[in-house]
């Protein structure tokens, strides 16, 4: 597995859990009759601080991983690791990123339907955030999918 | 639109270097070891570019690296 994938496994893993805090915590808040303004809120600013800090952490720890496993595969102190993006890298990342952008644009849809059949736009805005989530996790699934197939 | 495949003759060219390493190979021509797997292994047809410069490393012309056959 190139660094390159172990990246996208990671924050596929991340961000995995991320979506099923959210959806966890929304249909908590609908149960307890809490799906208030400040309550979800509160969530977003969660999930948004997560999101960030869970991408730096986990390029810092695929990087440590990575670099330790080099040492004890090639016994080598300062192991060269291939953490730069070649061609097949960005072409699969291409692909990865209009899947992300597609659903998020359906999405943004959905969200805008709530409107029609007259939902309050806390709905909406969590749909947004759901969507957005869902879109970066299936993005992901398709870049390692694209790994593993061949492009 | 017809398709076919881009075969390639990267291990053989690789074994007539003297055993040259997927790695050796992948630096000289500035992609990741991966690449070379996924070319070897049929998974990924390279740019044009690429396709030239790993030529220029084994000396050869492109079409005795590369190959295309129409599909059908």
């Amino acid at each position: 597995m190139s660094f390159q994938q172990k990246n996208v496994a990671v924050t596929l893993s991340s961000f995995s859990l991320i979506l099923i805090f959210f959806s966890v915590r929304v249909y908590q808040l609908i149960q307890q009759e809490n799906f208030t303004e400040s309550n979800l809120f509160w969530l977003w600013g969660i999930v948004i601080f997560m999101a960030v800090v869970v991408t730096i952490v986990a390029m810092i720890l695929t990087h440590t991983t990575s670099t330790i496993f080099e040492v004890f595969r090639t016994g080598n102190k300062h192991p060269e690791i291939e953490d730069f993006e070649d061609e097949r890298d960005k072409l699969i990342d291409l692909r990865g990123t209009k899947i992300t952008y597609t659903l998020s644009s359906l999405g943004v849809f959905v969200a805008m339907l709530t409107f029609v059949f007259g939902q309050p736009p806390l709905v909406m805005f969590t749909l947004l955030i759901f969507f957005g989530l869902l879109a970066q996790v299936i993005g992901d699934i398709t870049r390692l999918l694209l790994y593993q197939r061949g492009i | 639109m017809a398709t076919g495949r881009i075969r390639n003759n990267i291990r053989t060219l690789r074994f007539h270097h003297d055993e040259m390493t997927q790695q050796d190979l992948a630096k000289q021509v500035g992609v990741s070891r991966q690449t070379i797997i996924a070319m070897e292994k049929d998974k990924y047809s390279p740019s044009l570019e690429l396709a030239f410069r790993i030529a220029h490393v084994f000396g050869v012309p492109l079409e005795e690296v590369f190959s295309y056959e129409p599909e059908g």
